[in-house]
């Protein structure tokens, strides 16, 4: 009972701060649950996506009634990300657990400098003036629009106000952050909103959100395979995914009222000290 | 970076630059909106009922647990097996995002879309040939 009490808070912890931080709940869930509980990482892996899956639905109905995703583009692009999904979901369960600790104390690394480089200002994405800075072809003339399917797809893909580009490399990216998202746990969007707003020409916001209904069929994808494979706990999934539920609506009710840059300085040196955890386990 | 919370870099507002212009767009964003909203709320509830009943029966997490068979699901939950309900609560949201699509895809279906129809049926391909690889992988130890 205290146990589950425990993994019910821990679920409602990383939803809070994962909203909060602007993080997906298994860039938390993951450490918390190998850590702290002692989970197998694959395992882990496997419950977190099933708090990927609950943050994503959640977030993406909100985005959606907002019309701040792109549902053509985020559909086009997470056929590929699904397929990503599905190998990483294969990969995951062939290599040593020892190099899936590895990955994610990189991945961890990586998430913890990035959060002190932008520590003092803002969330990136909340800010509106990185927005019309980053739609393609503002102030400047439009592309020519012709000839062929692929004008014809992207000019499907495009939104009001801005127009898409260099589909090729957002298939790649989208493969690969499926790829990462089955084999960490993670919703991917650390792959999928560069490619989108610094490759593709997506505006800032509607990256994200339409990265946030991407995660939903992405993390779908591999927990399938996790699931049939015996890789996830119902027990243990159930009670964090209620408590992402809850802890992330809690979290977006109160991100405007809290000052950001002590705790990303916090946290921080948590994910950093995780990380360092994460690979004494991939070494040892 | 993108956000696991609901709204944390609150991409959304009045002004989002990704705005579909078609009205036939709008309305499928909102029917889509509700069908997430809704898998999202019974995954939930269910869980929330199977964690009671998991209470209820004194059993731990952590515990070792059955591995997943879809015909045994039915008769737990009529049981009132705590199993059985977290089972059906956890694939009622690994369904929804699915849900989506098929959803997605009656709706490009009814605006004669066809590269969308296309791209909605490959996601539930490739969605099922997950589920392929996945029992035929079949079983081992997480």
């Amino acid at each position: 009972m205290l146990i589950g009490l425990a993994m019910l808070g821990g679920g409602f912890g990383a939803g809070v701060f994962g909203s909060l931080l602007g993080l997906g709940g298994g860039t938390l869930l993951v450490p918390l649950l190998t850590l702290g509980f002692g989970l197998p990482l694959r395992e882990a892996v496997g419950v977190s996506l099933i708090a990927v899956i609950v943050t994503s639905s959640a977030s993406a109905s909100v985005f959606l009634q907002r019309h701040a995703a792109n549902l053509r583009l985020g559909m086009t692009l997470e056929l590929f990300t699904a397929i990503g999904a599905v190998a990483g979901g294969v990969i995951a369960f062939a290599v040593d657990q020892r190099i899936l600790a590895g990955l994610f104390a990189l991945l961890l690394t990586y998430v913890g400098v990035s959060m002190l480089i932008r520590r003092g200002t803002d969330s990136a994405a909340a800010e509106p003036a990185h927005e019309t800075t980053n739609v393609e072809g503002a102030g400047a003339p439009p592309p020519p629009r012709s000839r062929g399917w692929t004008a014809e797809l992207i000019d499907r893909l495009s939104g009001q106000g801005y127009r898409v580009h260099r589909l090729g490399i957002g298939f790649v990216g989208s493969v690969g952050a499926g790829i990462v998202s089955a084999l960490l746990g993670i919703g991917g969007g650390l792959v999928k909103v560069p490619v989108m707003h610094l490759a593709m020409g997506v505006p800032l916001r509607v990256a994200t959100a339409t990265s946030n209904l991407m995660m939903g069929i992405t993390a779908s994808a591999s927990a399938i395979i996790y699931l049939l494979r015996g890789g996830i706990d119902p027990y243990v999934a159930a009670l964090t995914a209620i408590g992402v539920f809850l802890g992330a609506s809690l979290g977006s009710r109160v991100v405007h009222r809290i000052d950001l840059r002590i705790l990303r300085l916090l946290f921080t040196v948590v994910l950093l000290y995780t990380a360092f955890q994460m690979l004494r386990r991939a070494t040892g | 970076m993108t956000t696991g919370g609901f709204t944390a870099a609150d991409p959304g507002g009045p002004a989002a630059a990704g705005r579909a212009a078609d009205p036939t767009g709008d309305r499928l964003d909102f029917a889509i909106a509700r069908l997430l909203s809704i898998g999202t709320c019974t995954g939930i509830a269910l869980l929330a009922i199977g964690f009671l009943f998991m209470v209820l029966a004194g059993r731990s997490p952590l515990e070792p647990h059955a591995f997943l068979h879809a015909s045994r699901t039915p008769g737990e939950l009529l049981a009132g097996d705590p199993e059985g309900v977290l089972w059906l609560g956890l694939l009622v949201l690994i369904a929804t995002p699915s849900a989506r699509v098929v959803a997605s895809l009656i709706g490009y279906l009814r605006t004669g879309e066809r590269g969308m129809v296309a791209v909605s049926v490959a996601i539930l391909v490739v969605v099922l040939a997950g589920v392929i690889v996945g029992v035929a992988l079949g079983e081992t130890a997480g």
